[in-house]
């Protein structure tokens, strides 16, 4: 068996990783590996909402209606209006106002230690679609993206899934390959190797559930890793509520989802979150785990789609 | 022989040319020359103008903006120097988590000469060199690019796929 090439590095406001094992065509794992590690570098700056000079924040304030777009814009335009479809408007990438609203200016808010973030949190109630809809007027085109001038798009999560779908799928003939997009993964090769995934827990760091995954896509959202306390004193998160435009406390802390693609996984994961306890289980259709507001873990195997609670964490 | 036909300055029945007729002609023919000047210079500028601004709107047009990519090259280099020592250790403390966990996982060297470059213990730590050739040629062949001179990696080849862990972000 051939040496996996590990590159891990610092990326998307967190730990990025590219593991790739096995030559491709004409590129070796190490050459893919760099080469996958240059894309996500360049592709963060690219569609960082904090960055004035990014194409994402050119985008969001080009006073036109068609604003011509790279390929790869037009695809992150593309998904998030696809997100919307999916989850019926529950995840919507275009509530950048509320975001920044809720204090979510800048790349990296003040953390919030989760446990003061869960006391502190209002009575829970799942999120629902926004009355505005305003991803229905988002028109990916050829080489350009329709929206009503003002309409901004929030890159988060669905980037990095889509991201990593995209380079994965220049990774296929690897024997082996994972790429961790700041948690977002996507995993494949030729080889079908089996690798084992660990889900952390939102409190600890520790391990709650380990997974094997061939191929495909697995995500966590979640409402602890980047808290911090809004300017009306109660606890804000990245999480929006469409309905409501103020951060989700749904009853749900964290999901994990597994699916197809990773951009699918981040997609099903945030949707988990926001549908709340009773919801969150069948957007996880292809295997997951969701950590509930009492600290209980229930996880959905793969295989099965039936959950099994697991043993209350505290 | 054939007379020479009088110029407009000069009277028609010939005879001197009166001065002010011919100071009058000469301005004339300046003011001629000066606008035909002008209409060339404001001529050219405008198409010059329109040229250049047709060869931009196109680039703009089709999505292939160059600004886009080198500014993402920039600042990506200069991301990386600044985020050098800390991810380093990170990659470190991720590394030793690993070989710890499970224990049989051997983390080797992939480039040393980067990696020697960035001043840390981190390719001293992870010892030897059995692998590396194509772990080095990966290495050297794109390290002219400022992307794989890994300031902000830790770098290692492993026997087997690793376990990864997935957590909010």
């Amino acid at each position: 068996m051939s040496a996996e090439t590990v590159l891990r590095f610092d990326c998307f406001g967190g730990s990025c990783g590219v593991y790739v094992e096995g030559d491709g065509g004409d590129e070796s794992a190490a050459q893919a590996a760099a080469r996958v590690r240059t894309s996500l570098l360049l592709w963060h700056r690219r569609f960082s909402r904090f960055e004035q000079a990014s194409e994402l924040s050119r985008l969001n304030a080009d006073p036109r209606e068609r604003v011509p777009v790279t390929p790869l814009m037009g695809r992150l335009a593309a998904t998030v209006r696809e997100a919307a479809e999916i989850t019926g408007g529950l995840v919507d990438a275009t509530l950048v106002p509320e975001l920044v609203a809720a204090g979510y200016e800048r790349e990296l808010p003040p953390v919030l230690p989760p446990a003061l973030s869960v006391a502190l949190a209002p009575s829970r109630r799942p999120a629902g679609p926004s009355r505005e809809r305003r991803w229905e007027q988002i028109v990916p085109e050829a080489r350009g993206v329709s929206r009503p001038p003002g309409l901004m798009l929030d890159s988060g999560g669905i980037a990095k899934g889509l991201f990593a779908d995209e380079l994965a799928a220049t990774l296929s003939t690897h024997r082996s390959f994972a790429i961790d997009c700041a948690g977002d993964l996507a995993i494949g090769g030729a080889g079908e190797v089996e690798r084992l995934i660990e889900v952390e827990s939102p409190l600890d760091g520790s391990v709650l559930h380990t997974f094997a995954v061939r191929d495909g896509g697995v995500a966590t959202s979640g409402v602890l890793a980047r808290s911090w306390l809004g300017a009306d004193g109660r606890p804000a998160h990245h999480l929006i509520d469409p309905a409501t435009g103020r951060p989700a406390f749904t009853g749900v802390l964290q999901a994990t989802a597994l699916a197809p693609s990773a951009s699918l996984a981040e997609i099903h994961a945030k949707a988990a979150v926001l549908s709340g306890p009773d919801g969150a289980r069948r957007w996880l259709r292809w295997g997951g785990a969701v950590v509930l507001d009492d600290l209980t873990l229930e996880v959905i195997e793969p295989a099965a789609s039936k959950a099994a609670a697991g043993p209350a964490l505290l | 022989m054939s007379a020479t036909p009088p110029t407009p300055s000069q009277p028609a029945g010939g005879g001197r040319l009166d001065p002010r007729d011919l100071a009058r002609a000469k301005r004339d023919a300046m003011a001629v020359r000066a606008r035909r000047i002008r209409r060339w210079v404001a001529g050219s500028a405008l198409t010059l103008f329109v040229v250049a601004f047709l060869i931009v709107y196109v680039q703009l047009a089709s999505g292939h903006d160059p600004a886009l990519t080198a500014n993402g090259e920039r600042r990506a280099a200069s991301a990386k120097a600044a985020a050098r020592k800390t991810a380093v250790e990170h990659a470190k403390a991720e590394r030793e988590r690993e070989s710890s966990g499970s224990g049989s996982t051997e983390a080797q060297t992939g480039s040393s000469a980067t990696e020697s470059e960035s001043g840390t213990s981190t390719e001293s730590e992870m010892g030897t060199s059995t692998e590396s050739e194509s772990g080095t040629a990966g290495e050297s062949e794109s390290g002219t690019s400022t992307e794989s001179e890994s300031g902000t990696t830790g770098e290692s080849e492993e026997s087997g796929p690793s376990s990864l862990r997935t957590s909010q972000s």
